[in-house]
């Protein structure tokens, strides 16, 4: 036993000195290593085919996407303030929301998924999504199915959880409120274990799935999908709104102020002067230049910022 | 002045007014047009055509420790007059707001930035009015500057970070408005030292003069930041220490501000050989310094064309250190693994 | 000496006489002091890891921790003052003394007493250097027979020797630099930072790995070395290091019946009582316990482990 124990200890400080080696390699020649390619480097940068490499680089999903996001700490002596750093940003954010983890929509569609379909509503349809499941609005579960009830699930872990409206800040919840249907007999979310299975299934196989599976596919996880979503006067209006708000932990104030006059009378405004086909999403505004485009035909069985590029793209 | 919330004849401005007086505390004097209603969510954001996140929350608690925190988002944001609202213009940091300054009791205005600017080393054209060439990458505020934050100081019994109390209460004497007693303090005792930390200084800078690009583009000798971590001076400044200087202690000429800053060529900078002794023997800093210590080189780099001797004697170092320690290591590892198999051995000696 | 007897018996084992009080004492504060300045120092190299900021609170901070770190800094300077004093007290009594009474000084004697004192490097340690290699390659199963101070016991004292005067002198001129640059030129101040900086990071890498472990961390010693606070090393140990000095040490103090032979080294000193006579002899790895006395295995399993 001592000599076991004995040949371990000289294995594992075998190991540690290996490990100081490194340590001692990288302090010392690896820095005059270092310096002689940099300077190579900086020599010889101008080549014809380096430049080409480095714009090919500069568009490489590791330089756009994993090392676009920084962060910043601000040394205020008080505090430190840590947020994510955004290139231009004047005001200070000072609050990280994260992703959804949960969400099978997102998987695909992202966390700021409304993009140009509904161009000058799409900031504020984003920032209700930040706290609004997919499904809320874009499933309207009917007949048997329908329920009316919606809890919280946490964005983290995605399960469900009490309010987390209380006295938090509007719209900081890290939590999204989920429909309940009726599934044979018994009350479930709406993103049933099954559903993310099958997306999952999907994501996986998708290289090798013909054009019929593939379509198939996603023919059948948008088909809760409904034709019209639910607009934002179903729930910003004093007269039952479709959310149960006080059920899902808004206290009065709250309440009223989602449904007071001025949200409402801002929303009447937007319908009126900014999106006045907003009631009909899908078909295209008829003065605004971008969108000439899409079809200007009822709807197609999915509001088109959920469904239509990976459609073409399947199809193409 | 108030937005007109409601453009449609059914809201007059009365009831707007009254709307208003209702709203509960949240709502913040710069919030005037109740701009927060919808800026107060933190997803409030979408991904422009670019690919680019636009986000258009505003931290209502972080933006009132602001030094614009009496500046009502219209100030600013002028060309949005009603909401709902078009996609926001770029703001002109230049534009004349409705803050009256005290002193001259003219509008304010930040207009004297740009003849300063115009004059440094950092503006984008040269002396007889032409673009330089890479004048994009000379910086305009929001390279430089985000919402500057209020940095308050206490001093009744020592000097700390953060607010003091008993500072507030002597205010509170003859002040009546709390909001003008908070940010009179913050603004008074921001000012009175760094109004950044000189790490955040540091890092400011090192946008442009740490980019490899723009420094070999605009032919500058070394990276600024990087070569700035490797002295007394930067490694303090990481471990947060206040009273070390930053970039701007010693590249700006005392008694003006940042935005007049001169090359190093430029007889009236600060950093000119010939003003070099000055900065650093100044009261705060090394008093008594001879002339000669301002040749401490405060950019170091280990390079071997730029700075050979620093490169030499640090290369030397470095072998010393590896040729030392790495044969020991070596040894120290023959060692252990002499001592697993203490019985081995090609050869014994009887 | 008689204060320090060169073998002290205590309950029938043998310890050998190597360092007097005073130079434990010095050697403790060298520890301390060195420890301080490694740890209130390498927070500042290394400023921008995750660590420093954590190791530098424990000495107060940027605020503080520079002035922890002169102080130190100073203390250590001093201590190395007085060794300087020490070395030239003991060559004046016991070297240049006892000649200057006998009669047979001349300037050329001198030195080379001098220089055939222990702690100075010599031929036989570049020799020990190569035997140690053979063996370590599993060349040999012989170790080389270390003197009374072998070439590692040399090599630790005077790498620490020559960093005190580069650290030193850099330190001494980064802390008064307004003074010095009166004379010298400023750009000397970056040479004394790096130099400052990085003979500090060999030194402590040095003793805290490659010192230690031969002190304390080596399964020979494990778990700790006891020489540097009691002066007095075991028997055993001396056997192992230190043999050619062990035998002579033996020898002189009439022990001459009493001593071990060398053994092949490793993990397990297997010292038996077959008696030989001095330098590389037989080592019977193989079969030890039949030979070996029952407190030997006692305190080898105390250093095993």
């Amino acid at each position: 036993m001592k000599k076991l124990l004995t040949k371990l200890y000289i294995l594992a400080f075998m190991a540690l000195v290996v490990y100081f080696g490194v340590i001692i390699w990288n302090l010392t020649f690896a820095h005059i290593i270092h310096e002689y390619h940099e300077r190579n480097a900086a020599n010889t940068e101008h080549t014809e085919e380096s430049l080409a490499q480095k714009k090919k680089d500069d568009k490489s999903f590791e330089q756009v996407i994993l090392k676009s996001e920084k962060r910043t700490k601000h040394y205020l002596g008080y505090r430190v303030l840590e947020q994510q750093y955004i290139k231009g940003h004047f005001h200070h954010i000072g609050y990280d929301v994260g992703p959804d983890r949960h969400s099978y929509c997102s998987s695909c569609h992202g966390d700021m998924p409304h993009d140009s379909v509904t161009k000058d509503l799409r900031a504020f349809l984003n920032m209700h999504a930040f706290f609004i499941g997919c499904q809320t609005c874009h499933a309207r579960p009917e007949g048997e199915m329908a329920t009316g009830v919606y809890q919280w699930y946490s964005r983290e872990t995605g399960e469900i959880i009490p309010s987390p409206v209380n006295d938090a800040p509007p719209g900081t919840y890290k939590a999204k409120i989920i429909p309940f249907i009726m599934e044979n007999g018994s009350l479930v979310r709406i993103d049933t274990q099954a559903k993310i299975d099958f997306v999952e299934q999907y994501r996986l196989n998708e290289k090798e799935l013909t054009e019929g599976q593939k379509s198939k596919s996603k023919s059948i996880i948008h088909n809760v999908v409904s034709k019209k979503p639910v607009i934002c006067e179903e729930c910003h209006s004093s007269e039952n709104p479709l959310l149960p708000l006080a059920d899902l932990g808004y206290p009065k104030r709250r309440v009223d102020s989602i449904t007071s006059t001025e949200v409402v009378g801002m929303i009447k405004n937007y319908t009126k002067f900014y999106m006045p086909k907003m009631l009909n999403p899908g078909v295209s505004h008829p003065v605004d230049p971008v969108e000439p485009l899409l079809p200007v035909e009822p709807a197609p069985s999915v509001p088109e910022d959920e469904n239509l590029p990976p459609v073409d793209r399947a199809e193409g | 002045m108030l937005l007109n919330l409601f453009p449609g004849p059914r809201w007059s401005f009365r009831a707007l007014l009254v709307a208003l007086c209702l709203l509960p505390g949240w709502l913040s004097a710069a919030d005037m047009g109740n701009c927060l209603l919808c800026h107060k969510y933190p997803g409030l954001s979408r991904i422009d055509q670019s690919g680019n996140m636009k986000l258009m929350f505003v931290n209502e608690e972080i933006f009132n420790k602001s030094v614009h925190s009496k500046v009502k988002c219209e100030g600013c944001h002028a060309d949005i007059t009603k909401i709902p609202h078009e996609p926001a213009k770029p703001v002109d940091c230049l534009a004349v707001c409705h803050i009256i300054e005290p002193t001259s009791e003219q509008k304010f205005s930040h207009k004297s930035v740009k003849t300063f600017m115009d004059e440094s080393v950092h503006s984008k054209v040269d002396k007889e009015g032409k673009l330089k060439k890479y004048n994009e990458d000379m910086p305009t505020c929001k390279d430089c500057h985000d919402n500057p934050l209020f940095r308050p100081l206490a001093f009744v019994k020592k000097v700390r970070p953060g607010i003091a109390d008993d500072a507030m209460g002597r205010c509170r004497v003859c002040h009546e408005k709390e909001d003008f007693i908070f940010r009179f303090y913050n603004h008074i005792t921001t000012r009175l030292h760094k109004s950044r930390s000189p790490l955040n200084v540091a890092e400011a800078c090192g946008k442009c003069h740490d980019d490899k690009e723009m420094v070999k583009r605009h032919g500058l000798t070394i990276m600024a930041g990087s070569s700035y971590q490797e002295t007394f001076h930067g490694k303090a400044a990481n471990l947060l220490d206040e009273s070390i200087p930053d970039c701007l202690d010693c590249h700006v000429v005392k008694g003006k501000s940042v935005h007049q800053m001169y090359g190093n060529d430029d007889p009236r900078s600060s950093t000119h050989p010939n003003n070099r002794g000055a900065i650093c023997n100044s009261v705060d800093c090394h008093p008594n310094a001879s002339v000669q210590f301002a040749n401490y080189q405060v950019h170091p780099v280990f390079d071997k064309e730029k700075s050979p001797f620093v490169y030499w004697f640090t290369s030397f170092f470095y072998v010393l250190t590896g040729g030392t320690l790495l044969p020991l290591m070596a040894i120290l590892f023959l060692d252990l693994l002499r001592r697993l198999f203490p019985n081995a051995s090609f050869k014994r000696r009887k | 000496m008689a204060k320090y007897p060169r073998i002290k018996i205590i309950n029938g084992e043998k310890y050998f006489f190597r360092f007097d009080l005073d130079l434990r004492i010095q050697h403790i504060i060298l520890a301390a002091t060195v420890v301080i300045l490694v740890l209130s120092g390498m927070p500042l190299k290394f400023s921008d890891a995750f660590w420093s900021p954590y190791l530098y609170a424990l000495f107060g901070g940027i605020t503080m921790a520079p002035t922890v770190h002169k102080i130190t800094g100073a203390i250590m300077l001093l201590l190395f003052s007085y060794h300087i004093f020490w070395i030239f007290k003991v060559i004046y009594n016991d070297h240049y003394l006892p000649m200057k009474r006998e009669g047979t000084f001349t300037k050329g004697k001198f030195a080379m007493r001098v220089l055939k004192l222990p702690m100075v490097p010599n031929l036989k340690d570049l020799r020990d250097v190569i035997d140690l290699m053979k063996y370590l390659f599993y060349y040999t199963n012989v170790r080389p027979d270390g003197d009374e101070y072998t070439w590692k016991e040399k090599f630790d004292y005077w790498a620490p020797f020559w960093g005190m005067f580069i650290i030193g002198a850099s330190g001494l001129i980064i802390w008064n630099k307004e003074f010095f640059t009166q004379v010298i030129p400023g750009e000397f101040i970056n040479f004394c930072l790096i130099a400052h900086s990085d003979e500090a990071l060999l030194a402590g890498l040095f003793l805290f790995i490659w010192h230690w472990y031969n002190v304390h961390f080596s399964t020979s010693v494990f778990p700790m070395g006891t020489v540097f606070l009691t002066g007095y090393l075991s028997e055993e140990l001396m056997c192992e290091e230190h043999y050619e000095h062990y035998v002579k040490v033996m020898k002189a103090e009439g022990y001459e019946k009493e001593i071990l032979p060398p053994h092949g080294g490793g993990h397990a000193p297997s010292c038996s009582k077959h008696a030989p006579k001095g330098g590389p002899g037989q080592s019977p790895p193989e079969s030890p316990s039949g030979t070996q006395s029952s407190e030997h295995l006692v305190k080898e399993g105390g250093a095993a482990v």
